[in-house]
């Protein structure tokens, strides 16, 4: 399998301003020092050598969507966030070289940030694709088409020409979508969420974004231990510090970098990607967050195998 | 008191007017029960004697983000009435307050009798 990252960012899309970008060109003179390069690829192999990702790259501002590549006549996605438009237009283009029009969604949940990006998904007016979506939720086809409803949207869901079908799943029952087993676990986030375990050929991929893991319902470890149990890479909410969740941003359904850690090292995961990041961060917070956590991870590693923790950006991809 | 359950060790003493907890060991996915019922304890008989609690870090090797929601517990059991104080940390434990945010939360001394 293949993890493709289209948005990580959490709550509400972010957009760099020409302020941010002018300090990371800035900084990039100063790093150069006065050297001349031939081209602009000499330039760049310089960048990338001597500056840091939040310097010389940036995490991006668009929300949830990752695509996990690896089924068969299907693409399968997870979440709708504002960095589905980006995956809908590359979808076209590898349409064009073959792929069926076939599209498999995996819905984490129905707020906002986690399905904007479905009115500007340009697929779904497609005649000859089916899209499908899975979801843990009932209420699925209501929130979508509610947000294309007209006085949010001048596009209604009627229009939309692909064939579609809403799937409900119940959590801990295991589905199969192309070849790939899918298998769904309940979460604790307002109006509940869901994550997703992907397994192919003996490997596994986790989704889990929006999950609370509540300092009074500790019990509920144990059955995420088993849900991220042995997996290649799994993909955590890891909004806020260990001490917002339990204080200020108690209840605002999100998880820390420390817990999931813990919960990958407890479960014995290999790979560990920070995601749905803080919409206020800025790329040097998030690349601080990274560093914290990966340092995090060898404080607490004791025996074990070390933990790969890699951060999540629009871009990004990931084999599993 | 004092007890070796599950590789975690816990002594309990009088400070002058204060009761002191302390860890020893590591606490983690194996031991965060053990901890987090020993707090429980100390945090009871610390308020029913009506003295500020502090707990011991010093034979702490480190705990993982389950000692950290425990402690979050047990202040939350003590309420304004039982002061928690966190005292001695070694180096690995600075630097988990720090990156968990904890320092923000709990008052950390130095040791045990810094304020005394």
């Amino acid at each position: 399998m293949r993890v493709r990252f289209w948005g990580t960012r959490g709550s509400l899309p972010v957009a760099p301003t020409a302020e941010v970008i002018q300090a990371k060109i800035a900084q990039a003179l100063v790093a150069a020092g006065g050297r001349s390069f031939a081209d602009a690829a000499e330039a760049d192999a310089f960048a990338r050598q001597s500056l840091d990702f939040a310097t010389y790259g940036a995490y991006g501002g668009a929300t949830s969507c990752v695509e996990i590549e690896g089924a068969e006549g299907t693409f399968l996605i997870c979440d709708m966030g504002s960095g589905l438009r980006e995956f809908g237009i590359d979808s076209f283009r590898r349409i064009a070289g073959g792929h069926p029009p076939a599209y498999h969604f995996f819905l984490s949940h129905l707020h906002w940030d986690h399905i904007m990006g479905f009115p500007f998904f340009g697929p779904a007016f497609n005649p000859a694709a089916t899209i499908v979506i899975h979801s843990g939720h009932a209420d699925a086809e209501t929130a979508l088409r509610r947000q294309q409803e007209e006085i949010s949207f001048p596009v209604p869901f009627d229009w939309l020409r692909a064939k579609f079908e809403f799937v409900v799943h119940k959590p801990g029952e295991t589905f199969d979508v192309g070849g790939v087993a899918v298998t769904l676990c309940a979460q604790h986030h307002s109006h509940d969420s869901y994550g997703y375990r992907f397994e192919k050929g003996g490997r596994a991929a986790i989704y889990s974004t929006d999950s609370e893991h509540k300092i009074d319902n500790m019990e509920s470890e144990a059955a995420f231990e088993a849900f991220f149990k042995d997996a290649d890479l799994v993909i955590c909410d890891t909004m806020y510090s260990l001490g917002d969740t339990v204080s200020l941003k108690q209840d605002w359904g999100h998880s820390s970098n420390v817990v999931a850690v813990d919960l990958c090292h407890a479960a014995h995961a290999r790979r560990l990607a920070l995601f749905h990041h803080e919409p206020t961060y800025t790329d040097a917070d998030i690349q601080r967050m990274h560093a914290e956590t990966v340092r995090y991870e060898e404080l607490v590693r004791a025996d074990r195998p070390a933990l790969e923790v890699i951060c999540a950006y629009d871009g990004l991809e990931v084999a599993v | 008191m004092s007890g070796a359950l599950m590789d975690l060790g816990w002594e309990v003493r009088r400070a002058g007017e204060r009761l002191v907890g302390a860890p020893i060991g590591r606490v983690d996915e194996t031991t965060w029960e053990v901890f987090s019922a020993h707090l429980t304890a100390v945090v009871r008989e610390a308020a029913a004697a009506g003295a500020p609690l502090v707990i011991d870090l010093s034979a702490l090797e480190y705990m993982s983000s389950r000692g950290l929601r425990a402690l979050t517990i047990a202040r939350r059991e003590a309420g304004e009435a039982t002061p928690i104080t966190l005292a001695a940390p070694n180096e690995r434990m600075r630097e988990i307050f720090a990156i968990s945010r904890y320092d923000k939360l709990f008052k950390i001394v130095d040791d045990v009798d810094a304020d005394a």
